[in-house]
């Protein structure tokens, strides 16, 4: 799902052909280290992002290698974009998802990005909430396993706030630099060589 | 309320030294207050009883105008005037007891002065009823016997078949008591009676008597009556009784006024610790404040328990004053008392409190303490709520305000009118205003005195010097309101210190001046002309027929009046006087102005007469004689040491005793001849002065001794008490020291973690109360200094002439009190700040 | 009736070149029963809302009404009484008055109030009681941790009955355990005792107990996130973790 609409949001950006997607895709989520996507995964993702309508072929690029396919998004595709972008990412996902998709909408331009992370803050306060009232209602003397278990999850939800605060802080700062972009590959196919 | 009574009292519990030094203080101002106005009235109280004649319940009282006697041929045309009935002459004085054969009285001293009367032992019965208690009364015919009141026989227990040995004007005379009579109610004077021609030869008066005393006809009107005897006997007469002790009085209200300048300097004092210390109060507690007014405290509510704090104070602090002001108008009383008795045979009685004095005392150390608290407790009402909230910083409020010193200078400016006035009441205003602009412009002057100072500073402490400087520095108001209470102290210790010193040596200088005579054979009383009997000229005779004596002079007193103003008239032998003695002349030349005596009706004024009536050398007066109004001129303005203090003029004798009937002497002056051998001319004279009991002698060596050592005693007790004001100001200053650290306790914090030791801390707090201490010193002295000469200036202005004599011991004492002040103000809030808890100080917020 | 209500509440501390905008055209409405929580970076006005809407400060411009009173309208005595009635303060650090003891410091409101000292002493007694410090009525605050002293000065903002409890980092002295202790104990404070509280807080997982956190920002209302009751998710997560493990 996230690298559904993550690609959708790359497209978004700009057109792109699939193999510039899957390098794009890497250097937003800091190297294969971080969140390892496989070319093959890319292109079966797109196939499927068409026949959904999301995504359509606009050309061909030649420009003195084999040809390659560019793919743009479709006002179908935009929609399900802005969906995503408003919901909140369940907590446990927030690491990789919410950062993708706030970068992406850094990208596109598409929200603001503020509405991103306020959405996803009003949905962490919404769990801390529950984990606590939780936490209130049990007994610390029969259900302790129970109360350290929300308490762990109550940190985590609170270390998540307290990053967000931190991100929204700086955001400014992260919007005046560029965007991580796919560097040159040192290998594969040397273009001069051509 | 009693709400905020518990709360008063556990915030001044909390600060038990605090609390305790400040109402110290109040006590003090108080006692100051109550003991020395508990002892003035014992003072007059002593003179009144010895003086005063008893309230006479006869219809018409009639003296001479001047208070000096006149011939008995009045009495007749009183008895010619119709309505008279009875009417009766007598010569009233005070006379002292020569001490060696005075009875003992219970509380060991010797009787003094006591009151004589001479009666007609005919008439006298007709119009007053003597009662007798036992013996009998007097009778026509009786020589020397006395009748002595009831309250003088209980107080010497004398009974008839007694003796008594009073002084007269040939040597001394034997009295032999016949009778008690009981005192008039309400007298309390010592009254002895003897038989009028006894009194008139004792007295050197023949044939004159100074009071009439008549019953009218029953039915007829007394007051015209009176009127109309007045009216037969011409001028030169009043109604009413001798205010024989109205010349004291005036000595008692300069003693009066010297009390209350100190008494106005000392409540100001007690005022500006209160005022400090609520101060101190206020900006401590300002978080505790902002947050009674968050839960709903009104401003008025924090308003009423600041000044329930003070009042507190207040009350406690005066109720220990009035304790300590009875014990030291007691104390005083006791250290007093034995030098009036040997100087003004007086013997002084316990303190008396009247209502008046409670009232003053209560109503000042109150007052003081709320009108020194109001500011205080103002600014607190103006804590928001939100100071709560706020890091206690503190810093809000000391701003060295241009306004406020502007203000300070214009107090400066009218206190020196004040005391340029010339008016001591006005002068010793002036020195207070003075003080309070010096502390509003204090502000300004801190940032460069402090660093004059501190650089002196850096060399002994180095490092922490710096930074103590830099605390001042950074908050001149601060500084300079904890250095002014030092100011304050120090500079009414350096100012009466150069008062006394100028006293001091003043009166040394007159004594050398006045009584620079080799031999003086003086009465004991001699400050006082008024008790003394004098002697006749077989005394000066006998004295100037010792071989050895080279020059006699004598000098002769007797009351007269110019104008409003009664004057001692003081009979000189313009010849001989100023071989022997002499006056210290500030108009006129002095050997013409004797040369004027000589020839005709002149007179010399004292500084004190010539300043209040604006003499001018060669200006007319009138004087009131018994002899009808007698024109004077002015030939000099000058003085002498024992009349410094009243209104004086000096006559020659011949004049004296042609105007005002005086020819005794009351004291004599002798000049011993170049050759002659001091112990056999001393012997000699002792051997005459002992047939005249009411006279010592004295050397002219012994006489300074003498004075030296009762004015030595009196500065020493000035001394004490200044020493004694001293203490209130260190009190100010360990109250700014210690809010001070309070109010840096975080800054202290971060100095320890950043690695401070304990001492460096201690160093920094003893280096800036040395500073705030040598400013307040500093401020000290040159104020002081300034004072005291300004002061010595009224003095003169009144006629005192003395001249300002620089107190460098007083500037020695100032200084090093400042600085041992420094350090001891500065131990407790040192070693406060080097406990400190680190964490918490940090914490602090 | 909104028992908070503020209009383009705005303030400006200084003026000229030093004027800072602490709050600027804030609307903010508190129901009665909320527990409302503001939220934001340091600096960004929250005391100061705080401030306002205790009576403790003036605005610059627009108005904070309290149960529809206008509170520019009310001289400086008749919101002291307001305060004394109708909110109670709690502070970052407790504020009591170091002097009086646990009892007579919840005391204090009332008796300023001019209740009879030992109906005020009862009605601290019971307050005592009810956060839990029975035992600690005759202790100095000095002689109590942070939470205690926290604790009683909770009390003492009850104690008038007032209907609006206004807190100011009421936890950020405390450690976590302690800060969740007063939170639970604000919570209380609403649920129980049906109370309003504006609480500020750095602290999320205290902000996570009110009903509705507010996010302030530059002086502006930027956020609002509404918390709703339901364990469910908890529940989930719950299971979700155990399932990890
Ligand atoms: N008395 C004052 N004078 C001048 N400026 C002030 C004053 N009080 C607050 N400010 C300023 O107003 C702004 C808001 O302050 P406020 O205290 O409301 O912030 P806050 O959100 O409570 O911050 P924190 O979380 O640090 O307590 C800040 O920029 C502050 O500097
Ligand atoms: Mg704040």
């Amino acid at each position: 799902m996230s690298v559904r609409c993550a690609l959708l949001g790359l497209l978004a950006q700009r057109p792109r052909h699939g193999y510039e997607l899957h390098a794009a895709f890497e250097a937003l989520v800091g190297g294969a280290e971080n969140w390892d996507v496989s070319p093959a995964q890319v292109y079966s993702t797109l196939a499927r992002l068409k026949e959904a309508g999301l995504v359509r072929e606009e050309g061909l690029e030649q420009e003195g290698g084999p040809e390659k396919v560019i793919h743009a998004i479709t006002p179908a595709g935009r929609r399900e974009l802005e969906a995503w972008f408003s919901t909140p990412v369940r907590a446990e996902h927030q690491r990789d998802e919410f950062f993708v998709k706030l970068m992406l909408c850094l990208a596109t331009g598409e929200v603001d990005p503020m509405t991103v992370i306020y959405a996803q803050r009003a949905s962490l306060y919404q769990e801390l909430h529950a984990v606590t009232t939780q936490r209130a209602r049990a007994d610390p003397r029969s259900e302790l396993a129970h109360i350290l278990l929300l308490d762990q999850a109550a940190m985590h939800l609170e270390a998540d706030l307290r990053w967000l605060d931190m991100v929204e802080a700086r955001l400014d700062e992260v919007r005046r630099q560029p965007l991580p972009e796919p560097q040159p590959r040192p290998r594969g196919r040397p273009r001069r060589a051509r | 309320m009693s709400y905020y009574i518990r709360l008063a009292l556990r915030y001044l519990w909390g600060r038990k030294l605090r609390t305790i030094l400040t109402t110290l203080a109040i006590a003090f101002g108080t006692m100051l207050i109550f003991g020395m106005n508990g002892l003035v009235p014992a003072v007059e109280a002593a003179y009144r009883q010895q003086l005063m004649q008893a309230a006479s319940q006869v219809d018409l009282t009639i003296t001479g105008e001047t208070r000096s006697s006149f011939p008995e041929t009045a009495l007749e045309v009183v008895r010619g005037t119709p309505g008279v009935a009875h009417a009766s002459g007598s010569l009233v004085r005070p006379v002292v007891v020569p001490p060696a054969d005075a009875p003992l009285l219970p509380d060991g001293s010797r009787l003094g002065t006591i009151v004589l009367s001479g009666i007609d032992p005919e008439t006298a019965p007709q119009v007053r009823r003597f009662e007798v208690v036992s013996g009998r009364l007097l009778q026509p015919g009786d020589r020397n016997v006395l009748v002595v009141s009831e309250s003088l026989a209980r107080k010497a227990s004398l009974e008839p078949g007694d003796r008594l040995r009073l002084p007269s004007a040939t040597g001394v005379a034997t009295f032999e008591i016949v009778g008690v009579i009981a005192g008039e109610p309400g007298a309390v004077s010592d009254e002895v009676y003897t038989p009028l021609p006894v009194a008139q030869a004792l007295l050197n008066q023949p044939g004159r008597i100074n009071t009439i005393e008549a019953l009218v006809v029953p039915g007829s009107d007394a007051r015209a009556v009176r009127e109309a005897a007045l009216a037969r006997l011409g001028s030169g007469f009043k109604l009413g009784e001798n205010q024989v002790g109205s010349e004291l009085q005036a000595a008692v209200e300069m003693g009066e006024v010297a009390f209350n300048l100190f008494g106005v300097l000392t409540l100001a004092m007690g005022g500006f610790i209160i005022f400090n210390t609520f101060r101190t109060v206020v900006v401590e507690r300002r978080r505790d404040i902002g947050m009674l007014r968050a839960v709903g405290a009104s401003r008025r509510a924090v308003i009423g328990l600041i000044l329930t704090e003070s009042l507190l104070q207040g009350v406690v602090g005066t109720a220990a004053g009035l304790c300590g002001g009875y014990f030291l108008a007691l104390g005083m009383g006791a250290i007093v008392g034995p030098i009036w008795s040997q100087a003004l045979r007086l013997s002084l009685g316990g303190p008396v409190f009247k209502p008046a004095t409670y009232v003053l005392a209560i109503g000042l150390g109150i007052g003081v303490t709320l009108v020194a608290g109001l500011w205080p407790a103002v600014s607190a009402g103006r804590v928001t709520p939100l100071e709560a909230l706020r890091p206690a910083e503190g810093e809000a409020s000391w701003k060295p305000a241009r306004r406020r010193a502007a203000f300070g200078l214009a107090l400066v400016v009218v206190a020196v009118l004040g005391l340029a006035s010339g008016n001591l009441n006005l002068a010793s205003l002036g020195a207070v205003l003075f003080l309070a602009g010096l502390v509003l412009v204090g502000p300004v002057l801190v940032r460069p005195i402090a660093g004059v100072f501190g650089r002196l500073l850096e060399l002994v402490l180095a490092q922490e010097g710096r930074i103590a400087e830099g605390n001042l520095a950074r908050q001149p108001g601060r500084a300079a309101i904890t250095a002014s209470a030092m100011t304050i102290g120090l500079a009414i210790l350096v100012a009466l210190g150069g008062m006394t010193t100028s006293l001091e040596s003043g009166l040394f200088r007159y004594i050398d001046q006045s009584l620079g005579a080799d031999y003086l054979l003086m009465p004991h009383s001699m400050v006082l002309g008024g008790g003394n009997v004098g002697a006749g000229p077989e005394l000066a005779e006998a004295v100037r027929s010792v071989p050895g004596i080279a020059e006699v002079t004598t000098v002769r007193l007797a009351m007269g009046r110019i104008g409003d103003t009664d004057v001692q008239t003081i009979g000189i032998d313009p010849e001989s006087y100023p071989r022997v003695a002499g006056l210290e002349f500030s108009a006129g030349e002095p050997e013409e102005a004797f040369a004027a005596l000589a020839e005709g009706r002149a007179l010399i004024a004292n500084g004190i007469f010539s300043a209040q009536s604006r003499l001018q050398v060669g200006e007319e007066l009138t004087l009131q004689t018994p002899e009808g109004p007698k024109t004077y001129r002015v030939a000099g303005i000058g003085m002498d040491f024992l009349n410094a203090k009243l209104a004086t003029v000096y006559v020659s004798q011949e004049n004296l005793a042609r105007d005002l009937h005086e020819t005794s002497d009351i004291l004599l002056m002798a000049d011993r001849a170049a050759d002659a051998d001091p112990a056999e001319v001393r012997a000699q004279l002792e051997r005459i002065v002992a047939q005249y009991p009411a006279f010592s002698l004295l050397s002219g060596d012994e006489m300074r001794e003498e004075y030296k050592q009762m004015y030595g005693m009196a500065m020493r007790l000035l001394h004490l008490l200044m020493v004694t004001l001293a203490i209130p100001s260190l009190i100010a200053l360990m109250n700014t020291l210690g809010i001070n650290v309070l109010e840096r306790t975080r800054e202290i914090g971060v100095l320890r973690a950043v690695g401070s030791t304990r001492r460096q801390v201690q160093r920094m707090i003893v280096g800036e109360s040395l500073l705030l201490s040598a400013l307040g010193t500093a401020f000290g002295l040159l104020g002081g200094l300034w004072l005291g000469y300004v002061l010595v200036g009224a003095l003169n202005a009144t006629g005192f002439k003395m001249s300002y004599f620089f107190p460098y011991s007083g500037i020695v004492l100032a200084v090093a009190v400042g600085l041992v002040f420094g350090v001891i103000a500065a131990l407790l809030p040192a070693r406060r700040a080097a406990r400190l808890d680190l964490l918490a100080a940090l914490r602090y917020e | 009736m909104a028992i908070v209500e503020t209009k383009e509440l705005t303030k400006v501390y200084g003026r000229g070149d030093a004027a800072v905008t602490a709050l600027r055209k804030v609307d903010l409405r508190v129901e009665p029963g909320e527990f409302v929580a503001v939220m934001g970076p340091s600096g960004c006005g929250k005391s100061t809302l705080l401030h306002l809407v205790g009576g403790l400060d003036r605005p610059t411009s627009g108005r904070v009404a309290l149960n529809g009173q206008d509170l520019s309208e009310l001289s400086d005595d008749a919101l002291t009484r307001l305060r004394r009635r109708e909110i109670g303060f709690v502070f970052q650090f407790y504020n009591l008055i170091p002097v009086l003891k646990a009892a007579e410091n919840v005391a204090l409101p009332l008796v300023l109030d001019g209740v009879s000292p030992r109906k005020a002493q009862s009605q601290a007694q019971l307050w005592l009681e009810r956060v839990g410090l029975s035992d600690r009525t005759d202790h100095r605050p000095d002689e109590l941790s942070g939470g205690q002293q926290q604790r009683v000065a909770i009390a003492r903002a009850l104690a008038s009955e007032p209907a609006l409890i206004l807190a100011d980092e009421p936890t950020g002295n405390l450690d976590s355990r302690a800060g969740d202790e007063i939170a639970t104990l604000l919570r209380r404070v609403v649920d129980e005792w049906k109370r309003t509280v504006l609480m500020v807080t750095h602290d999320p997982r205290i902000a996570a107990y009110a009903d509705r956190i507010i996010f302030l920002k530059d002086g502006t209302v930027v956020d609002e996130a509404r918390l709703v009751g339901g364990n469910d998710g908890a529940e989930k997560l719950v299971r979700q973790r155990m399932e990890d493990l």
